[in-house]
């Protein structure tokens, strides 16, 4: 530095190194050492700087296979294949419905669905909220067992019951419908029933 | 500082060469004013903060059915939030910043501040500025972007009072030192007040709607860019209103109550000039895995790992400045305070840049982990420092001993124990519900699909907090008693001390030269940059106030643009989608009372392409579904879940009007607080046009026609009655078609659904490929 006072090595026997030197520089009693920066903070920034170009040149440069996009897409692929793998792909039909409805494990499965997605409105057991109670044997928009999977698919009630096309993979929507099915005759305390009452589900 | 006797600084020494002394007086009083602003506005926000802390896990009183808002809009957490953020940041960290500021600055230039008119203008212009957010924000009246919520005319105020009054009061001041070069202290004002500056009003560029009783405004941004836009001003709000002028405040009063020269001054040239040219882009960081383009991202994540070291450059001068006086900080409780507050900037600056990094900011992201990791710094860098700062500040001020410093020792015990006890369960809520809501079972399913569930897990810890945040407070008004016991005390008049010394032009001064290099043998470049590694070019800045604030607005603004520009420029950016449409003037005013009501600090509308969110809220959002959102609603933190595709999940009008009259009757274990008003009050018919045609405008014209302008509230009357009569035939209040709340629910129905909306009926000549892209768009063709 070259300063108007010349820089003095510090008397105080404090320090760690007696080599220490102030700048000089003195602001309303306030003086600075002429301490280089230490060492691993300089190496550090620095390395970060090297690591920000690395890391953008690869990141923009691998385009999807880095994106969360990307990722996403792979993630979402495994996972598809991950429910349904063993399942292959279920047919909305009467036939279908019913098969699974005494399946422990897939109506496990179809209960997650149901949590996720049905509850909001039919409650957490089907006794219904501000939609339908699920449990009685009366229906609004279903005359049959395959309705349910239809009404699921396609919404009702001018789209106060919304679509799920988009929203489910198809398996689940069968699952969902099955799980639906089997609920009927529990008769849970909840909105009185609604609708018609319809004849019993026909075993195949 | 001894504890013993009033603490009488030295007066600066006189220059004996110079033949001509100045003689004058510090404006102590303007210090007196913001300390007792900052103190009386920090009990403010403690009060609020603990409000909100104790609606959160109890939504009614328990054991009775009366809500914690007691049905009163203005006092529910969607309004109080904003109102809690910020007094913290402008009302008490604010007048911590002020008082520190003119009481450092004049005694390191050597002047009295240049205008004691325009520090009176400042002073209570930035009052009326808290005293209209404490009006406004409870009211409704907000802009919705997060610490940007006060609306135009409030804005405007602050333009003039930070720039108009402070910023021409402080560079004037410099203009007039006494004192040949800037200390450190002062390179960090001059970076605050002009960023925040440029931040503030480029933030805030809005299209005002006029009408009788209404003060409102559209941004001139929308969605993608709005929220760049926000996230810019709100990173660097941190920066430049919460960072920068508290380290320039630890460069005053650090060694002056240490009484030890400062590290390395080599060390702060080098970590302003990196910290101010850093932070300014690491913005994005706030948005990762949105629609933001991934380019920005990424620029957001490598810029805030690189400011890792410029941050803690501060830290480490500050450590190493107290070699030698550890075992003063034994014994002094503002350097204790000091201490404390260092730690916790040190842990929040390296907190920041981890909670960046994309794999890590996909579990704290909307989680309580944002919220611990803010109050690590407000409460713990902040508010440390300020009240370090007013131990300091109390004797010298009122010119009396310090009451009681075992109180003040109480007052850091209390401080330390009760942040300690605020951010540790706040932690463990974060990433406990972050691990929660991305948790997936063998099946591939969510294994907490009901979002309630990991609500009910945090609760415990959300109760926790009330205590940490009581201990804190309890702390505060420890410190209260110090202030007032001290103030009492006083002398009946206060003693101004005249100081004498040389005006600058009389100042005998070596024009800085350039040194040698000081190695030999090697290439001209190694010898230029050993020269320059030696700073003396910086040191002739330092005596030139105005070229070192053109370098800082350089720095500042150069960086913004590099990430500005190709935002606004590239249109790839936000690839449009063909079915995405204005909303309806119902819609849209439906849109405005969500924002009013702050639906915001608790909700967002942002679903990222991570599996579990998608499992769990729908599809993916994309960019080009937030052209027509003014402001954008995106959020920061989950404490209800996204509502993005809430049109999609949840179209009932009957469900939203039950769930908005008591939202735990519908979902059980809910903590949303009731919203009764909304069934009270009216519809404002008369708005709608004029709201519509502010959009318009923003929108070149095309948002609209002129026959849905002029007959806005026909078509808004006839979409009302429409959901009312929905309502009603579902089992519901029957007569809502006048009230507010059906105008919510029309837009909570709309939202989300544009994406896969159906193709309306072509009119000539179907452009068919276009309509069957857009209605599968899946997500292997959503990306970029």
């Amino acid at each position: 530095m070259s300063d108007p006072i010349p820089p003095t090595p510090t008397d105080d026997d404090a320090l760690p190194k007696g080599a220490e030197m102030l700048t000089g520089h003195n602001y309303d009693g306030i003086q600075e050492y002429d301490n280089p920066t230490p060492a691993w903070w300089t190496w550090i920034f620095i390395g970060s700087v090297v690591f920000a170009v690395v890391y953008l040149f690869f990141v923009l440069s691998a385009g999807d296979e880095l994106s969360p996009h990307g990722q996403f897409r792979r993630a979402s692929i495994a996972n598809t294949e991950k429910k349904f793998g063993e399942l292959g792909d279920l047919e909305p039909d009467a036939a279908t419905i019913i098969a699974y409805m005494d399946n422990e494990q897939w109506m496990a499965f179809a209960g997650n669905v149901f949590k996720t997605n049905c509850i909001a409105c039919h409650g957490a057991n089907g006794e219904g909220g501000t939609g339908p109670n699920l449990t009685d044997d009366a229906y609004i928009h279903v005359a049959s067992i395959e309705d349910i999977a239809a009404v699921i698919r396609d919404g009702a009630a001018n789209g106060a019951m919304p679509p799920h096309e988009t929203r489910l993979h198809p398996n689940e929507i069968v699952l969902v419908a099955s799980y639906v099915a089997a609920m009927r005759g529990q008769n849970r305390p909840g909105n009185p029933p609604k609708g018609e009452d319809i004849p019993p589900w026909e075993t195949p | 500082m001894s504890q013993a006797a009033i603490p009488t600084d030295p007066p600066p020494q006189a220059d004996a060469s110079a033949s001509h002394l100045d003689s004058f007086s510090y404006d102590d009083a303007i210090c007196r004013m913001f300390m007792s602003a900052m103190f009386i506005w920090g009990l403010v926000a403690f009060l609020v903060g603990m409000i909100l802390a104790i609606q959160l896990p109890f939504p009614y009183i328990p054991g009775t059915d009366i809500p914690t808002n007691f049905n009163l809009e203005w006092f529910t957490f969607g309004r109080l939030r904003p109102l809690h953020t910020n007094a913290a940041i402008f009302a008490f960290a604010g007048n911590a910043i002020f008082a520190g500021v003119y009481y450092s600055t004049q005694r390191l230039c050597k002047t009295r501040m240049w205008s004691d008119l325009f520090s009176r203008l400042h002073f209570w212009g930035w009052q009326l500025v808290i005293v209209a957010a404490a009006v406004t924000l409870p009211a409704g009246i907000t802009q919705s972007k997060e610490y940007a919520e006060l609306e135009w005319p409030v804005d405007l105020l602050i333009a003039v009072v930070w720039l108009g009054f402070f910023g021409v009061n402080f560079l004037m001041t410099l203009l007039n030192r006494r004192e040949r070069h800037m200390y450190v202290a002062l390179w960090f004002y001059i970076a605050t007040i002009v960023t925040v500056t440029v931040l503030h009003v480029f933030n805030n560029l809005v299209i005002p709607v006029f009408g009788p009783g209404l003060v409102k405004s559209y941004p001139v941004y929308a969605g993608v860019q709005d929220a760049f836009m926000q996230w810019w001003y709100g990173h660097n709000a941190v920066a430049f209103f919460l960072t920068t002028p508290f380290l320039g405040m630890m460069y005053y009063f650090l060694p002056k109550a240490a009484e030890r020269p400062v590290f390395s001054y080599r060390l702060s040239i080098v970590h302003f000039w990196s910290l101010v040219f850093i932070y300014i882009w690491a913005g994005p960081h706030h948005l990762q895995y949105t629609a933001l383009p991934d380019w920005a991202a990424s620029l957001g994540m490598v810029f805030s790992l690189m400011l890792w070291m410029p941050s803690w450059g501060g830290m480490i001068n500050f450590l190493l400045t107290l070699r030698g006086a550890w075992q003063k900080v034994a014994s002094d409780p503002i350097l204790k305070f000091f201490v404390v507050a260092i730690t916790f900037y040190g842990m929040a600056t390296f907190e920041g840049p981890m909670l960046s990094i994309k794999s890590v900011n996909a579990l704290s992201h909307y989680t309580d982990w944002t919220i611990a990791h803010v109050h690590a710094g407000a409460l713990g860098w902040n508010g440390f420092l300020a009240f370090g700062m007013m131990y300091f500040l109390l004797p010298r001020l009122f010119q009396a001993k310090l009451f009681s410093p075992k109180l003040a020792n109480l007052h850091f015990w209390l401080a330390t124990v009760g942040i300690l006890l605020y951010i540790i369960p706040i932690y463990v809520a974060g990433i406990t519900q972050g691990l929660m809501w991305r948790a997936m079972t063998e099946t591939g399913q969510l294994a907490y699909p009901d979002f309630v569930e990991t609500v009910i897990a945090i609760k415990p810890m959300w109760m926790l907090r009330i205590l940490g945040g009581g201990c804190y407070m309890a702390g505060a008004l420890i410190g209260g008693v110090n202030l007032y016991k001290t103030w009492a005390a006083r002398p009946k008049t206060y003693d101004v001390p005249v100081i004498q010394a040389a005006p600058l032009s009389k100042l005998e001064g070596v024009p800085e030269a350039k040194p040698e290099p000081t190695i030999d043998g090697v290439a001209d470049i190694a010898k230029t940059l050993n020269v320059w590694a030696t700073g003396w070019w910086h040191r002739k800045w330092e005596r030139l106030p105005i070229r070192f604030t053109v370098w800082v607005v350089i720095a500042v603004v150069v960086a913004s643009l590099f990430e500005i520009i190709p935002t606004f420029l590239i249109r790839s950016n936000v690839p449009q989608i063909e079915s995405v449409k204005p909303y309806t003037a119902l819609e849209l005013y439906g849109r405005d009372i969500y924002v009013a009501e702050g639906c915001y600090n608790c909700h967002s509308q942002m679903i990222r392409p991570i599996l579990a969110e998608v499992e769990r809220y729908g599809e993916y959002s994309k960019p080009g579904e937030f052209i027509y959102d003014r402001p954008f609603q995106w959020g920061s933190r989950r404490i209800g879940p996204d509502l993005a595709r809430v049109g999609l999940t949840r179209p009932q009008a009957f469900w939203h009007a039950e769930h908005f009259e008591e939202p735990d009757r519908i979902v059980p274990g809910s903590i949303m607080p009731p919203y009764p008003w909304l069934f009270d009050k009216e519809i404002d018919w008369r708005s709608l046009e004029k709201r519509m045609r502010a959009i318009n405008l923003l929108h070149g014209g095309e948002a609209y026609t002129e026959e849905q302008l002029t007959n806005a509230e026909a078509h808004a009357r006839e979409q009302a009655e429409r959901i009312a009569a929905q309502i009603e035939t579902d089992g519901g209040r029957g007569g809502l078609s006048e009230k507010q709340v059906v105008a919510l629910i029309a837009y909570l129905q709309r939202m989300g659904t544009d994406l896969n909306a159906p193709p309306e009926a072509p009119a000539e000549e179907p452009a068919l490929d276009d309509a069957t892209a857009s209605l599968h768009t899946t997500p292997a063709e959503g990306g970029e």
